[in-house]
């Protein structure tokens, strides 16, 4: 039965339009940005960045994720910066300093006429509220380790409007570089909330734009929960260019919440967004240089990066103690076997699609401070990686394989990752090839994030692959992981006594660098560190990855950094040199 | 009618408060609580605040009867990842959501349908064409099919590629309207391709019933035949599932709103879970169960609407 039979050919004409429509679209593109834009920026415009999730607060001595975190650098100012692209310390607001001969006391000199967002002068009774906020137990600052050396707080001073005095209990090797994470936030706002106990709830994400203060580039116009925060420019900043323009150079900075990274991409190339808050991912890369062919993007590479992916075992005596595995997996032999059967420069091929150096220790090449080259470097070497296990009693007795001890217990093991990310796939899969060649067994059990993050804090596993994130280029910001007792030891978590001689000699140096001013000195104690670790190998390292960025072609002014935000954290001198594309 | 409705919103709220419970329960108990989301190295005072003021350092059955207590009085706790009230941050979510279901609704049920009428009613190249673009849009993940439209989108420059509003829009209507496609037809792909199939088949059928025959062998027109006579009994194939789709496409689809950054219902549960967000993870159940309820409820009304002879309404 047919009630219109004259559609005889519309099947034939539909697949026609059907498929000119597809190559109408495949050969589509959006228009280029303006190919005459200026290269140097110019005052007005907007800018439109993606981030991936909502700022938990706009206070960020309290909220210490990512989106706060970045959000609060573009509204709050700091006494002292670290400059991302130099790693130097570069004057903030404050402009000079000294300090005394022990390393233990800074006089800091307060820019004058810098006022906040609201007009009212910023003077060094900000400063001291800040540090009374970070140190008051009910605010329970997530900045308030960090400003502890030696066990005691950071005190600060004030003999003046513009001057601040800051002690160190004890010479402290980064000295003000440890003031780079404290926002100095408006004591004539905050007072009040921070007498009563309300400090930890201030400025939440509710809270009307015109109340949250700042010295930063940027004042809060707007924030809508899942879609964005609007930051327009703060008529009132203090920083200028070197041409004397008064920064920032952008009327408006638009945060897109883009909780996608595939869509935040496909957003990027169209011009609907002019950067976002990552690198690239490996996977992202060859269509990121075809958009730059077009004209669409601008496609950078940051440098080696400063994190790199880590294999290690549950080396926790008290999580392990009935598992007979854990007698050769302690010793040293058995990892540095794993070390030498794997080949890192095929590691970097594989995993890393050729975007990546060899390394053999935490610290990689993108830590110009604090790499060393002089690490032991193992293998590739699969006879040699063998011969280590024989000697320590380990192999195929029965032909299957797997080695095993003379009790017949295999080295079988299961490592988590973190699911879903291709790059931990990857790596994972080229490990367990060759640590199969060798005779060590690895499944790989890929976890959800949480999962395995609470695997790992309660040392429930057997081994791990994943990349731990360094939280300071400076090793003195790292003592978490250096230190037997830290909480981010991730091998052996807060250990209450160095478990074994090597970890308490790396405690030793380590306590010691962290305490001593002069630099060269403080290197020589840290690659002392590094080539005990590198030795004893509770970490295995393969390989840093290269990192990529990419952002529209009319944003100026971009400094890259290979540290987060790898754009934003040079925010007032951004520009943009034409709108955004039609899209 | 009266006892039945009674009787289903009975049902509707039990729903509501077990799931809503049975969430909160499971989130308490899965591997890993909220306070993952201080990264894996926090200090253990940190850790420690942050399960006292969640309620996680006291026993699970205290928890849950002091969070019962608080959603009588509509006050569904703290979100962690948000740092505000939940009851807000859910119906706001869950409205947007609506806008987005409302309309793949409206775009399915039109579009599914009237093709299902043209597939159920002819042979040829076209209804084959349409078959199989409806199996294509059933087999594809709404993950896929989203992307796949974003990618038209940022290739084209048609629509917007994703969020709910423009900034600085100057009619908030018109802007929203703008941002919709693009969700709406990947939400309403797979929905519009199951009517098909669905309304097809049954029309199918029912042209080869007797009465059919019966008005055809008396000289009715063919369009009539199948408009007037056997669409209106076939479409009783369609109401059956309305509600269901009706529900979920209420409840939020996280792959939707993730990929084309749409706030709603979808994407905050979502968010939730991934933080163990455990008052949030609790709010967003309880809505989507309760939109999920409201719209099997409205798939029975509609069904027995439809079909008098539906025994459960009488």
């Amino acid at each position: 039965m047919s009630i219109r039979p004259s559609f005889r050919f519309a099947g034939v004409i539909v697949s026609l339009v059907v498929v000119a429509a597809f190559w109408l679209i495949w050969r589509s593109t959006a228009p280029p940005a303006n190919p005459t834009a200026r290269a140097t920026p110019v005052r007005g415009g907007q800018l439109t960045a993606g981030i991936r999730s909502d700022p938990k607060s706009f206070n960020s001595l309290v909220a210490a994720d990512e989106p706060s975190v970045i959000v609060s650098s573009l509204l709050q100012a700091r006494l002292v910066r670290i400059n991302r692209a130099t790693f130097e310390l570069e004057p903030w607001l404050a402009d000079t300093w000294e300090m005394t001969p022990d390393g233990r006391k800074y006089t800091l000199h307060l820019r004058p006429n810098v006022t906040w967002s609201d007009g009212a002068p910023l003077t060094s009774a900000d400063v001291l509220f800040t540090f009374r906020a970070v140190r008051d137990k009910r605010v329970e600052s997530a900045l308030a380790d960090s400003l502890v050396v030696a066990g005691q707080p950071i005190e600060a001073t004030a003999p003046d409007d513009h001057t601040v005095v800051v002690t160190f209990p004890a010479a402290s090797g980064p000295g003000l570089r440890l003031l780079d994470t404290l926002p100095i936030l408006p004591k004539h706002k905050l007072e009040g909330a921070l007498s009563n106990g309300t400090f930890r709830t201030a400025w939440q994400t509710t809270t009307a734009p015109a109340d949250v203060v700042g010295a930063g580039p940027f004042v809060l116009k707007s924030y809508e929960t899942g879609q964005r925060v609007v930051l327009s420019r703060n008529e009132r900043y203090w920083r200028k260019a070197a041409d004397g323009t008064k920064l920032p150079f952008i009327d408006q900075l638009i945060l897109e919440i883009v909780p996608e990274q595939t869509a935040g991409m496909l957003r990027l190339e169209s011009g609907n967004l002019d950067m976002l808050q990552s690198e690239l991912r490996p996977d992202d890369v060859p269509s990121a240089l075809n958009a730059e062919k077009k004209g669409h993007l601008k496609v950078i590479e940051l440098g080696v990066g400063t994190d790199a992916d880590a294999f290690w075992f549950c080396l926790k005596p008290e999580a392990r103690k009935n598992d007979r595995r854990f007698a050769f997996v302690q010793r040293r032999e058995f990892r540095q076997a794993l070390s030498y059967a794997v080949d890192r420069e095929e590691f970097a091929r594989v995993v890393f699609f050729d975007a990546a150096v060899p390394i053999w220790g935490p610290v990689t090449p993108g830590n110009k401070t604090w790499f060393t080259p002089n690490l032991k470097r193992y293998g590739p070497d699969l006879d040699k990686a063998r011969a280590v296990l024989r000697d320590i009693g380990l192999e195929d007795r029965n032909g299957n394989g797997v080695v095993e001890a003379a009790d017949g217990t295999e080295a079988r093991f299961t490592v988590m990752t973190q699911k879903g990310i291709a790059a931990y796939e990857r790596g994972t899969t080229l490990l367990k090839e060759r640590a199969a060649m060798i005779g060590v067994a690895l499944n790989i059990a890929p976890l959800e994030a949480g999962a395995m993050i609470e695997r790992l804090k309660t040392s429930d596993y057997e081994a791990i692959y994943m990349r731990p994130l360094m939280t300071d280029l400076d090793p003195a910001g790292n003592m978490d992981m250096w230190l037997s007792s830290g909480g981010a030891h991730f091998w052996n978590l807060e250990q209450t006594t160095p478990a074994t001689d090597w970890e308490k000699r790396i405690d030793d140096i380590m306590m010691r660098q962290a305490a001593t001013v002069d630099l060269a000195r403080r290197r020589e104690l840290f690659n002392e560190a590094q080539e005990i670790l590198a030795e004893n190998l509770p970490v295995l390292y393969f390989a840093a990855p290269r990192l990529y960025y990419a952002h529209s072609t009319r944003v100026t002014g971009v400094v890259p950094s290979v540290l987060r935000p790898p754009v934003l954290w040079n925010a007032d001198s951004l520009g943009v040199t034409a709108p955004p594309r039609a899209n | 009618m009266v006892r039945f409705l009674a009787r289903r919103l009975f049902f509707c709220a039990v729903l509501v408060v077990m799931t809503a419970s049975s969430a909160l329960l499971l989130t308490r108990v899965a591997p890993g609580d909220l306070t993952l989301s201080l990264g894996p190295f926090a200090t253990a005072r940190e850790i420690a605040a942050e399960r006292s003021r969640f309620a996680l350092d006291r026993p699970i059955a205290v928890q849950w009867g002091e969070w019962a207590g608080s959603a009588m009085r509509f006050d569904f706790g703290e979100s962690s990842l948000y740092r505000v009230p939940v009851g807000p941050l859910v119906f706001q979510a869950a409205a947007h959501t609506a806008v987005l279901a409302i309309g793949a609704l409206l775009v399915a049920t039109v579009a599914g349908v009237g093709l299902g009428i043209v597939t159920g009613s002819q042979r040829g190249a076209l209804p084959g064409l349409i078959r199989m673009a409806s199996i294509g849009a059933i087999s594809l993940p709404s993950l896929l099919t989203s992307l796949v439209l974003l990618f038209i989108a940022a290739r084209t420059g048609w629509f917007p590629t994703g969020g709910i509003s423009s900034v600085d829009a100057s009619n908030h209507w018109t802007d929203l309207a703008g941002h919709l496609p693009l969700p709406i037809l990947a939400l309403a792909l797979p929905v519009a391709a199951t009517f098909e199939r669905l309304q097809s088949a049954a029309l199918a059928e029912q042209l080869h019933q007797p009465f059919v025959m019966a008005a055809a062998a008396r000289g009715v027109s063919k369009r009539r035949l199948v408009l007037r006579h056997a669409w209106p009994v076939s479409v009783k194939a369609i109401t059956a599932v309305y509600g269901l789709a009706a529900g979920s496409l209420l409840s939020g689809s996280f792959a939707v709103e993730i990929v084309t950054a749409w706030p709603g219902l979808g994407r905050l549960t979502y968010d939730a879970l991934y933080a163990r967000d455990i008052y949030l993870v609790a709010g967003c159940v309880a809505v989507g169960a309760a939109v999920l309820s409201a719209g099997m409820l409205l798939g029975d009304v509609l069904l027995a609407l439809s079909d008098p002879r539906v025994p459960d309404v009488r």
